[in-house]
C-alpha cells in the first residue's frame, strides 16, 4: 500500500490542550483515550492521524496478529499462550505504535474479528481471523465522527475497552484476545452529543475552538498550503524536530512508572474533583495518572501543583454534571482556590 | 482530450452561471480542491454543467446514486470470485474505480447524510479505509466530488456543507434576452448535437488549453501576505467555524490567478474566491447571538458576503430578489415595540434566505405539490437501512448476507461435492443481513408566530411546550427541528439536528407578530418533510403543530383561508409522518379550527390550554412511543 504522507504533528499551530491530550495518552495508556470535540474544519482528524509520525516503538510478539505484548503472559492470545505451554520461546520484536482506523461504515465482523474462510475451506479447521479491535490491540484507535457511529459498534467497542479483552462468540468460533488501546474520538457536537456510557470511557476531553487571531489563521493557512504544494519537502523540514518529540515520548514511557506523587497531591486531587461534584473514583484516577504522565512528559520525577494546572481542565470538563442547556466551561479560578486550600 | 460524448452539453454554451463555471475550473486547476457543490432551483441547469465538465477535463463522470449503500460505495465482498476462489475478495466500490476521475452526486440532500459524510472524507483524504463483510482493506483514491442540489428541499447541514471547498449558486436569468438565447441553444443542440458541438469546439478546446496552463502556472502562483491577511479576515468576518474555508480561500485564490495566466494572486482573485468559499460557511448562529453586524438598512445583505467591488454579482442577485424588498417595506400591522425589537430578529433570519435560497423567491405553489407526498411514497422495506450484521433467516430471504453465508457454509466443504465450484452452499447456510436504521424519531415543529398567538403568555406557554421536549430528546437522541409561520411565509428556523442547543437558541430568538398563513405553511411543511423522509428512511417523523387554526392568509385570494388550510390538509400524506395539534387559541369564544384541522390531518388534537409546558411533553410523547 502506498503510504500518503500526513501533515506533520509538529507542525499543526496552536491547539495546545489536544497536543497534550494526546501525548499524555501515548505516555500512559491506562488514561483512557481522549474524545477531542468542537468546531468543525480544526484540524481534529489532521492531528489524530499525524501522531503515526511521532509514536513510539513498543514491544510484541513477533507474528502475531493480535499484537500481543511479551511482557504481559496473563494477557497472551490463544495461539502464543499455546506456544508458550508447548514449551516454544515468543521471540518479541520492537514495533512502530500504529494509529488504527475505525471506520463508521465498519461492520460487526471486521470489528471484533470473525471465521477466517480461506482457512477453512482449506483444512476444514474453524480458525480466527483478527478484526479492527485486534489491530487496535497496543496502538491507538481512533474513531472519526464517533457521535455518529452506530450504537450496536459502540457497544463492542465499550466491552472491550472496559476489560482490555476482546470475547467472541460467533459462527461457531469462540475466542478472545486482548485488547487494550488509546481510544481516540473525534465529533462535532453540533450533529449530536455522544451517549453518555460513551462519554465517561474517555480519560480525557478537549473543546477544540478555531483561533480568531488573524496572525495565528494565516500561519495555519500558510503551513497547510505548503505542505500540500510539496508534502515530501515539507515533512522532510521538520523531520528534526518530529524525530525530538518521539524521542521524549519514548523516555517519558519509560520514567513514567517512576513518578512520585506525594499525600499533598492526593489531597489536592481529592479537593478538586469533590468541589468540582464528580462521583466515583474514576476521575480521581485519572487525574492522578495524567498528572504523572504530564511530570513525565517534562522530564520530572514528580507531581507538582502544575501538573494538575495542566490536566485538570482535560479530565474534569466532560465529568463534571451538567444540564442540556448550560454552557460548560472550566472554572479555573475554583481550581486556583482548591490547590492555595492544601 | 479523449472523445467527446455527443449527448453532454458543450461546458462553454451552458449560459450564465458564472460562479458555478468558475467554480469547476477552479476545481480542475487545484488538486487541493476536491469538493464543489452547486445550489440552486429547478431547471438552472446545474446538471448539466456539472456533467459537461467531463469534456473539459478529459475525465469520466460517475455518477453516484442518492441511495447508494456502503457496499457500493466503498467496497463489499465478489460473490463470483469468492465462489470461484474460496477466498475472500473484495468487490472494488465506487470509489476505488472513481480514482482520476469525477464524482457526481444529484440532489445529494438527498443522501444518507452518514454516508455522505463518509463519502466526502474519503474524497477529501483521498483514501478509503474498509472494514466491513470480511474484508479489510485501505486504498487511496484521486478523485473530485461535483454535487448538485436544490435547497428548496431539505438541506444538508452545515458540518457537511463546510466540507465543500467550494460553492456555487445558480439562479435562473431573469433578463428575458437570455433565457430567449439558453432556449434557443437547447432547441439547437437536440436538433443536431453533432452540428451543435463543432460550433463550440474551438471555445471547448481554448478552455481545455486554459485549464492546461493554469495547472502549469499553478505551483508558482504566488500570494502576498496582504492579500492572504484579507482571506483570512474576510473568513472570520462570516465567523466560518475552524480553518477549511481560509484553506479554500487560499486554493481558489491561486486557482482563479494560474487560470488569468498570472502567477501572483490579486485582489480580484480573493474576491471572487470569498464568493465561492465562505458564502456557505457562514455562520449565522453565532451572528445572531453577537447582534447584527453593523450595516446600512437598505443594503442588501449579500453584499457582505463579497468585498465591496462585487458590483456585477450583486446587481444579478438582486434581480432575483424581486420579492424582498417590498416585504420589508410593507407595514408591520400591528406591532409594539418589543415586536419590532423583535421583527429585527427576523430580518437577520431573511438573510439565510437570500444567500441560500436564492432561486427560491420565484417558487410559486405548485398545485401537485400536495399530492407528490402520495407518489413519492417510500415503504420503509426490509432492504434499506445498514448491514449491521447476519442471522439465520426464518423464511425465504431475498436480502442475503454473503460474507456470513460463506462462512457457515466454509466447514462442510470437504463433505460436499463440488461438482466444478470451490464452494458448495446449500439451504442451511444462507444468512441473512439484519438492516439497521437509525434508533430515535424526527419532531418537527410547526409554530404559529403570528400575532394572534403574539399574546405574551401564549407564546411562552409555546416555548415552554417546546423545551420540554427538548430536553427530553437530549436523553433520547431524537432530531429536532423548527419551522415558524407567520404573514406570509413559513421559514424553517431550524433544519432537525441533535444539538440542543442549538435548538435552544433558536427558540429563545423566535420573533411573533403578523398574519397567520396556514396554507403556506402546510405547503411548504409538505414540501420540506416530503423531502426529508426520503433521505431519512426507515426514521418516523412526527410534526407537531402549535396554532389557534385561524389562518387568514390564502394562497389563492379567491377562496376563504380556512377552508383552503382544511382541503390541503385533507391531500396532505407525508410518507413516514405523523401529525399532532396542539391548539392554542384562547379566549372566551372557542373556535374549532384547530380540532378540525387535526381531522383533516388525520393527527391527534390536544389543547394547550389544558396542558402545562411539561404535561404537553408528556402527551406528545405518549402519541410518539
Amino acid at each position: 500500500m502506498m503510504d500518503k504522507l500526513l501533515f506533520p504533528f509538529v507542525s499543526i499551530v496552536g491547539q495546545e490542550e489536544m497536543k497534550k491530550a494526546l501525548l499524555l495518552n501515548i505516555v500512559d495508556p491506562s488514561i483512557g483515550g481522549a474524545l477531542l470535540k468542537g468546531e468543525k474544519g480544526t484540524a481534529k482528524s489532521t492531528m489524530v492521524r499525524s501522531l503515526a509520525q511521532i509514536l513510539p516503538f513498543r514491544e510484541m510478539v513477533e507474528g502475531c496478529p493480535f499484537n500481543c505484548d511479551p511482557n504481559e503472559p496473563d494477557l497472551l492470545c490463544p495461539e502464543c499462550a499455546g506456544r508458550l505451554a508447548r514449551g516454544e520461546q515468543l521471540r518479541s520484536t520492537k514495533k512502530r505504535m500504529r494509529v488504527v482506523e475505525l471506520p463508521l461504515s465498519a461492520t460487526e465482523d471486521r470489528v471484533v474479528g470473525t471465521l477466517d474462510i480461506e482457512h477453512v475451506l482449506k483444512t476444514g479447521e474453524k480458525k480466527f481471523e483478527p478484526g479492527v479491535l485486534a489491530q487496535a490491540n497496543g496502538n491507538l484507535l481512533y474513531v472519526d465522527e464517533v457521535n455518529l457511529l452506530d450504537d450496536h459498534i459502540v457497544d463492542l467497542l465499550l466491552d472491550s475497552a472496559a476489560m482490555g479483552v476482546n470475547y467472541v462468540e460467533r459462527e461457531g468460533v469462540s475466542f478472545s484476545h486482548a485488547a487494550r488501546f488509546i481510544l481516540v474520538g473525534t465529533m462535532n457536537p453540533e450533529e449530536g452529543e455522544l451517549r453518555p456510557q460513551l462519554l465517561d470511557r474517555f480519560g480525557l476531553s478537549v473543546d477544540v475552538k478555531g483561533d480568531k487571531d488573524t496572525a495565528v489563521r494565516m500561519e495555519v493557512v500558510k503551513r497547510r498550503v505548503a505542505f500540500d504544494m510539496d508534502p515530501s519537502e515539507f515533512t522532510k523540514s521538520c523531520q528534526a524536530e518530529s524525530d525530538a518529540l518521539r524521542e521524549r515520548l519514548t523516555k517519558a514511557r519509560e520514567n513514567v512508572f517512576k513518578v512520585k506523587a506525594d499525600d499533598s497531591i492526593i489531597k489536592a486531587i481529592v479537593t478538586i474533583t469533590t468541589s468540582f461534584g464528580i462521583d466515583g473514583h474514576r476521575a480521581d484516577i485519572t487525574m492522578l495518572k495524567a498528572a504523572k504522565a504530564n511530570a513525565a512528559l517534562e522530564g520530572r520525577d514528580a507531581v507538582t501543583n502544575d501538573d494538575l494546572r495542566a490536566v485538570a481542565a482535560l479530565v474534569l470538563s466532560h465529568r463534571m454534571r451538567r444540564r442540556p442547556f448550560e454552557e460548560s466551561a472550566f472554572d479555573t479560578e475554583e481550581l486556583e482556590r482548591c490547590l492555595q486550600s492544601i | 482530450m479523449p472523445p467527446v460524448d455527443l449527448r453532454t452539453f458543450p461546458f462553454s454554451a451552458v449560459l450564465g452561471m458564472d460562479d458555478a463555471k468558475r467554480a469547476m475550473q477552479c476545481i480542475l486547476v487545484n488538486p487541493n480542491l476536491r469538493t464543489v457543490m452547486i445550489r440552486g432551483g429547478q431547471g438552472t441547469a446545474k446538471t448539466v454543467l456539472a456533467r459537461s465538465v467531463g469534456r473539459i477535463s478529459g475525465k469520466t463522470i460517475i455518477n453516484v446514486p442518492v441511495n447508494v449503500s456502503e457496499e457500493q460505495l466503498f467496497g463489499g465482498m465478489d460473490i463470483d470470485r469468492t465462489i470461484k476462489s474460496g477466498k475472500a475478495v473484495m468487490q472494488p466500490g465506487i470509489l476505488s474505480r472513481s480514482d482520476g476521475n469525477i464524482l457526481y452526486v444529484d440532489d445529494v440532500n438527498l443522501m444518507d447524510q452518514r454516508i455522505l459524510m463518509s463519502l466526502l472524507n474519503s474524497v477529501m483524504d483521498g483514501r478509503v479505509v474498509l472494514e466491513r463483510e470480511g474484508i479489510s482493506a485501505e486504498y487511496t483514491t484521486d478523485t473530485i466530488l461535483i454535487a448538485t442540489m436544490n435547497p428548496s428541499d431539505s438541506d444538508v447541514s452545515s458540518h457537511i456543507l463546510d466540507r465543500f471547498d467550494l460553492c456555487a449558486y445558480a439562479s435562473f436569468p431573469e433578463d428575458e434576452s437570455q433565457r430567449a438565447e439558453i432556449l434557443r441553444r437547447n432547441t439547437e443542440f437536440q436538433k443536431d448535437p453533432q452540428g451543435f458541438n463543432e460550433r463550440y469546439k474551438e471555445e471547448e478546446e481554448r478552455l481545455v488549453s486554459n485549464i492546461e496552463r493554469a495547472r502549469k502556472i499553478l505551483p508558482l502562483v504566488s500570494m502576498t501576505d496582504d492579500l492572504l491577511g484579507v482571506s483570512v479576515e474576510l473568513a472570520s468576518k462570516v465567523l466560518a467555524d475552524g480553518y477549511r474555508g481560509d484553506i479554500a480561500m487560499v486554493n481558489t485564490s491561486k486557482a482563479l490567478a494560474a487560470l488569468n495566466g498570472r502567477d501572483e494572486v490579486m485582489k480580484k482573485d480573493v474576491e471572487e474566491a470569498a464568493m465561492l468559499c465562505l458564502a456557505h460557511r457562514r455562520n449565522y448562529v453565532q451572528e445572531q447571538q453577537q447582534g447584527p453586524l453593523p450595516q446600512e438598512p437598505d443594503e442588501p445583505p449579500e453584499d457582505q458576503e463579497g468585498p465591496p467591488e462585487d458590483q456585477p454579482e450583486q446587481q444579478e442577485e438582486q434581480q432575483n430578489e424581486p420579492e424582498e424588498p417590498q416585504e420589508q417595506q410593507e407595514p408591520p400591522p400591528d406591532m409594539d415595540f418589543q415586536q419590532l425589537l423583535d421583527d429585527m430578529v427576523f430580518e437577520i433570519g431573511d438573510q439565510f434566505r437570500v444567500i441560500d435560497y436564492l432561486n427560491d423567491g420565484r417558487r410559486k405553489v405548485s398545485k401537485t405539490s400536495a399530492k407528490k407526498g402520495r407518489r413519492m411514497m417510500v415503504e420503509s422495506s426490509s432492504s434499506s437501512g445498514r448491514y449491521a450484521r447476519p442471522r439465520i433467516p426464518s423464511e425465504k430471504t431475498h436480502d442475503i448476507a454473503f460474507d456470513a453465508t460463506v462462512r457457515a457454509a466454509a466447514p462442510y466443504q470437504r463433505t460436499r461435492d463440488h461438482s466444478g465450484l470451490a464452494i458448495n452452499i446449500q439451504r442451511q447456510d444462507v444468512r441473512e443481513k439484519v438492516r439497521e436504521m437509525r434508533a430515535g424519531c424526527t419532531i418537527l415543529f410547526l409554530v404559529d408566530a403570528s400575532g394572534s398567538l403574539g399574546v405574551r403568555k401564549r407564546m411562552s406557554a409555546v416555548k415552554g411546550a417546546i423545551l420540554s421536549m427538548l430536553r427530553d430528546s437530549y436523553v433520547k437522541r431524537d432530531r429536532i427541528g423548527m419551522m415558524a409561520f407567520r404573514r406570509d411565509s413559513a421559514e424553517l428556523i431550524l433544519p432537525p439536528t441533535r444539538s440542543v442547543e442549538y435548538t435552544y437558541r433558536k427558540l429563545e430568538e423566535m420573533p411573533t407578530g403578523g398574519k397567520t398563513p396556514l396554507s403556506e405553511a402546510l405547503v411548504t411543511v409538505n414540501e420540506y418533510m416530503t423531502s426529508y423522509s426520503r433521505s431519512h428512511m426507515g426514521e418516523m417523523c412526527y410534526i407537531v403543530m402549535i396554532t389557534d387554526g385561524r389562518a387568514n392568509v390564502p394562497l389563492d385570494e379567491r377562496i376563504n383561508a380556512n377552508d383552503e388550510a382544511l382541503r390541503l390538509a385533507e391531500k396532505m400524506a407525508i410518507s413516514q409522518v405523523r401529525w399532532i395539534v396542539v391548539d392554542a387559541s384562547a379566549g372566551f369564544i372557542r373556535f374549532d379550527n384547530a380540532e378540525r384541522l387535526a381531522l383533516a390531518l388525520g393527527g391527534t388534537y390536544f389543547r394547550l390550554e389544558d396542558l402545562n409546558a411539561d404535561r404537553l411533553a408528556e402527551s406528545v410523547r405518549a402519541v410518539i412511543r
